[in-house]
């Protein structure tokens, strides 16, 4: 067989195919359609690892979808298969597989259709294979509608329940908007830079005016806002929790929302970072710091387990986009590495928490779970650990990374960073001290019991992620990034704030919340934490002045023009003309012989006027 | 006048094979009269497609010959399945007395098209088109014991002997000018140039019996402004005739235009008088074909009829490829066919299946089935969709090309802009009627008490296959469209 150099085209093929099939053959057999989506998942991991250690099959061929006789207007299909891209699907289908055996036991007994459940699965895990491998833009894009729609089915999964639905369709309309300026962008690139390859994109930075690259990359960028939730679409993401929890630990915390991230520093790589102009880098990094910030802020006050994760989630993708703001795609690829395992581990611990204690997400109704599950709750306590930096943890490593590169570019960024780590410090403490010790608060969590073998296995093997794959022996070989070496650890003005940091958090948590003993939050009450519960009346605010106000009054404007300029004078024009022209040809369908004859014969003559007559 | 013949035996051994299968079956049904007559569908089904294969590559492919063949063989399954009716309206009750001709009746027609399609004279054109016509005229009043049908035959029959008298009279004019029944390149430009005598009123009678001819051809292809009988014989002739007559016997008249127009092609260069009068009359044709089917098809409640307008406005699309007069235009045509068969006999086997268990053809019988069947209604929607033009479908591919056909001749000829606003109407009045059905299936409800739809195996498997391969052409252009 020569046609093994398209054995890459099976990352993509093998899970479109079993979604397709889970979705048509086997509705009435979840099983089976588990077990498939499972083994695509497996094979493609295994196909990924038999590709980082060494596996050659040449130049994977270029599939030409759309021809045109303009060569740049062409839509290809193409694979990448540089490190960047393959480490990345490491990440991707390794947590996706873990994902999915954890999603067996997860969903075990649960009345909605799991043949539906797994279908989205695999079809996300197509459509981010097909954002990570794209060898151009289009590609990406086409991948990016796609995992936005397999989000959205899994979000609304539940669809009986309005929150799920609703949910689902903010998250999918959000990210409407910053798909939209993705696709002004990527319209930008394909007419400045002459392509829409990323191959071919090198160097042609340099020919380009700084506003018209500014105004490129900011258009690309709002394309990474939505689907990384940064502020201000930033509003999908906490809603976005209403799915299935292994879901949310998939597609919501390592891989969806890191896509974002990915297409920015793909971009780096390929136009150059001559291409990112300076006032294109500040917006960038503003809007990661921002978010960081006050993604950060408003998980302080929050009570469902799964929300806290997702703030925390919001802020550190922050962190990455903020990196990559600053020029150092680098850390920030090395932070969305070692945060999808953690991140990952963490929320596959809160969806074992949540079954354990019968379906219960607020903290406040939990404690005491260090024993009655301390498995669960060591793994927990490991992605905690990596989240907040703990110096040995995965996240430290990165963190420091980040703050490195903060640093040397530009000092105010790393200061936002380290206050953005003591929040972060202080609000994991808090769920765990609330959830795990002192007594239970609720029945749940009274009799909760460890989860079983399919949902402690994934935890386990995350948790080891979560603390070795900082590690330089680890992250030279795994970080996905085109020759990433890891820097030699040294004491520094970084280390010191950063320990500083984590100080601060683990004190004033101590301080407040105790060891557990506290009934409920003693924070909770005053305007500020009102506030912050209803998350700073951003969704308010959204809700109000711009869907109720300028989105409502620009809609009474076109339904105006609508009505009467359109609907009542153009198309009642058409429709007049339209509708005659209709009477006229039943009118000479008459059904009687004689008048066909006549027709074709009249026309017969018309004929002959037209061809003969001007010789 | 010497005659040499051109042909070789060769050419026509998938016509002689299909005219000894009808032979045989025909035989058959007299000397065998206890055999269910639907054996002998299914043969002859069979015998089309091995003929399709036969054609569809090797030394002698052929590609509209592979589609009608293709689609005389799906007519022939469509009445596999029709059975019931076909006994009702023939012999009445469940007597299958006399139905076993219905059957081979198709082959003979299917024969006629793949001669046509060798054709390289005007005898032989001729010839093979009147085994088509002959044939079809059998087929469309089949159906004694209903009315509607004998109608058809009988309108079929005075039209098609005009449009044949038409023809006959073209090819004397042709034979009368250039004393040769030859088509070809050569002959045109010695016509053109006045012939051996250089006079320039031999032009006029040459240009005079192409128009005729064309309109024996647009008779064919139901091309304003001799679409007129399209409506009612379709409404009017068996479904399984219809479905030949809209798909097979449409192709067999590409064939012929193909066979007549493309010698001009060397006129085709903006500025040459030929190529303007020929260009104009195209466009002007095409747009009245597009005008009437398009939007005669809006007023329809009859889905048989609607498939009738619809074809007109179908090939009124095709017809816009010929604008070009270079350039691949069969190839075009064969693709544009190609689109509107799958979804056109998908579209005759839904019908058929309505009116076989709910007893009419009109929309309002669609009603509800997509909530009784659906996955039926998906693959019906599949082919409504096709035949309009959604994006991801084959019929949007064509439909585009057709577009990008008519920019190609507005900036060539800097004029004819005012076809596109036509193209444009009409293709968003095709949304509008097609999605007539699928509202239907969709959005209105059923009678309470209307049983879902037992769908037979082969009208499942047709329909399940074109919806596959309309969707696999529409996301793969470049496989079948290349």
């Amino acid at each position: 067989m020569n046609m093994i150099h398209n054995l890459p085209w099976l990352f993509l093929l093998l899970p479109l195919v079993v979604a397709a099939i889970d979705w048509v053959c086997l509705n009435k057999h979840p099983r089976l359609a588990a077990t498939l989506s499972l083994l695509s998942a497996a094979a493609t991991l295994g196909l990924c690892i038999a590709y980082l250690t060494g596996l050659q099959t040449g130049t994977p061929g270029v599939y030409t979808w759309m021809p045109c006789s303009l060569e740049q207007l062409c839509l290809h299909l193409g694979l990448v298969m540089d490190p960047l891209a393959m480490r990345m699907m490491l990440v991707v289908t390794g947590i996706g597989l873990l994902v999915h055996f954890f999603s067996i036991g997860y969903m075990k007994g649960d009345p909605s259709n799991l043949s539906r459940y797994y279908a989205g699965l695999s079809i996300f895990m197509f459509s981010m294979s097909t954002i990570v491998l794209a060898d151009n833009l289009a590609m990406t894009f086409i991948g990016w509608e796609m995992v936005g729609f397999s989000s959205y089915l899994l979000i609304g999964h539940w669809f009986n329940k309005a929150s799920a639905a609703d949910a689902a369709k903010k998250a999918f309309i959000t990210n409407r908007v910053g798909d939209f300026g993705f696709l002004l962008g990527i319209l930008l690139t394909l007419g400045f830079f002459g392509t829409m390859n990323f191959a071919d994109m090198a160097g042609k930075a340099a020919g380009i005016a700084p506003a018209v690259l500014t105004v490129t990359i900011v258009c690309l960028f709002c394309g990474a806002v939505g689907k990384s939730a940064q502020f201000p679409l930033h509003v999908w993401l906490p809603d976005a929790m209403e799915g299935p929890t292994p879901v949310s630990a998939l597609i919501h915390a390592a891989t969806m929302v890191a896509a974002g991230v990915y297409m920015l520093v793909r971009l780096q790589v390929s136009m150059g970072t001559e291409a990112f102009t300076e006032t294109a880098c500040n917006i960038i990094a503003w809007t990661g710091a921002i978010t960081a910030i006050i993604a950060a802020i408003m998980a302080v006050q929050q009570d469902d387990i799964k929300r806290i994760l997702a703030y925390s989630t919001l802020s550190q993708l922050g962190y990455m986009v903020m990196a990559v703001g600053l020029l150092a795609g680098e850390a920030a690829m090395f932070h969305l590495y070692t945060h999808a395992w953690f991140k990952a581990l963490l929320f596959l611990g809160a969806g074992a928490i949540i079954i354990c204690c019968h379906h219960e997400q607020d903290i406040w109704k939990m404690g005491g779970l260090t024993k009655r599950m301390p498995l669960t709750v060591l793994c927990f306590m490991m992605g905690t650990c990596a989240l907040i930096a703990i110096p040995g943890f995965s996240g430290f490593f990165s963190k420091e990374a980040i703050l490195d590169a903060a640093l040397s570019k530009n000092p105010v960024f790393f200061w936002i960073g380290a206050g953005v780590a003591a929040l972060t410090t202080f609000y994991m403490l808090r769920l765990c001290i609330v959830a795990f010790m002192g007594p239970a608060r609720d029945h749940g969590a009274e009799h909760a019991k460890e989860a079983g073998f399919t949902m402690a296995l994934p935890l386990v093997i995350l948790a080891v992620m979560a603390v070795i794959s900082g590690y330089g022996f680890i992250a030279n070989d795994l970080v996905p990034f085109n020759g990433f070496h890891a820097h030699g650890f040294a004491l520094g003005l970084p280390f010191y704030v950063s320990m500083g940091a984590l100080a601060l958090g683990i004190l004033l948590a101590l301080a407040i919340y105790g060891l557990g003993g506290r009934t409920k939050d003693p924070l909770a009450g005053n305007c500020i934490s009102k506030a912050l519960r209803n998350r700073l009346y951003i969704d308010a605010l959204y809700d109000k002045v711009i869907i109720g106000g300028l989105q409502q009054g620009f809609a009474h404007v076109m339904e105006f023009l609508d009505c009467y300029i359109i609907r009542g004078i153009i198309c009642q024009t058409l429709v007049w003309f339209t509708v005659r022209i209709g009477y006229l040809c039943s009118w000479l369908q008459c059904g009687s012989l004689r008048a066909y004859t006549l027709v074709s014969a009249m026309g017969l003559i018309i004929l002959i006027l037209l061809l003969a007559y001007q010789f | 006048m010497n005659i040499v013949s051109t042909y070789t035996w060769c050419q026509f051994a998938p016509a002689f094979a299909l005219v000894g299968l009808a032979a045989l079956l025909i035989l058959a049904d007299a000397l065998l009269p206890k055999l269910p007559k639907r054996i002998y569908a299914f043969i002859a089904a069979m015998g089309t497609f091995v003929a399709a294969y036969f054609l569809s590559n090797g030394e002698h492919a052929d590609s509209f010959g592979c589609i009608a063949s293709i689609a005389t063989g799906l007519s022939i399954l469509l009445a596999f399945d029709y059975t019931k009716v076909c006994c009702e309206s023939i012999a009445g009750g469940d007597n299958e007395d006399g139905t076993g001709e219905f059957y081979a009746l198709p082959l003979v027609a299917c024969a006629g098209i793949l001669c046509l399609t060798q054709a390289r004279d005007l005898v032989m054109l001729f010839v093979s088109l009147e085994v088509i016509t002959l044939t079809s005229y059998v087929m469309a009043g089949y159906f004694r014991r209903n009315q509607g049908s004998i109608e058809a035959g009988i309108k079929y029959l005075v039209l098609g002997a005009m449009s044949t008298g038409i023809l006959v009279y073209g090819t004397a004019w042709y034979f009368g000018m250039i004393g040769s029944f030859n088509l070809g390149p050569e002959t045109v430009i010695a016509a053109l140039k006045g012939g051996v005598a250089g006079s320039p009123s031999l032009a006029i009678g040459f240009m005079m019996s192409i128009a005729l001819l064309f309109a024996g051809a647009f008779f064919k292809i139901g091309a304003a402004p001799m679409h007129v009988w399209i409506p009612d014989v379709y409404q009017g002739a068996p479904t399984p005739t219809t479905a030949f007559l809209a798909v097979a016997s449409k192709t067999a008249g590409f064939v012929v235009l193909c066979a007549l127009a493309l010698p001009f092609t060397q006129f085709a260069v903006p500025g040459s008088l030929i190529g303007k009068v020929l260009v104009t009359t195209f466009a002007i044709v095409a747009a009245a074909t597009l005008l009437i089917g398009n939007l005669g098809a809006m007023r329809q409640t009859n889905v048989k009829r609607l498939l009738g307008y619809s074809s007109i406005g179908q090939a009124g699309f095709i017809l816009i490829f010929f604008l070009q007069l270079q350039g691949p235009v069969t190839f075009f045509v064969c693709k544009y066919l190609l689109a509107y068969a799958l979804a056109t006999i998908a579209a005759f086997y839904a019908v058929a299946m309505v009116r076989t268990q709910r007893g009419s053809e009109e929309i309002a019988a669609f009603r509800g089935l997509g909530k009784t069947n659906p996955r039926t209604a998906f693959l019906i929607t599949v082919c409504f969709a096709s035949l309009a033009g959604v994006p991801l479908t084959m019929g949007f591919m064509v439909k585009l090309y057709s577009f990008v056909t008519v920019i190609s001749v507005i900036q060539n000829w800097d004029a004819f802009c005012w076809l596109l606003p036509i193209m444009v109407v009409t293709a968003a009045a095709g949304f509008y009627y097609y999605f007539k059905v699928l509202r239907a299936m969709y959005w209105e409800k059923s009678q309470p008490g209307v049983p879902a739809l037992q769908v037979p195996l082969c009208t499942s498997i047709v329909l399940a296959l074109c919806a596959i391969a309309l969707i696999y052409m529409g996301t793969m252009p470049l496989l079948t469209l290349g």
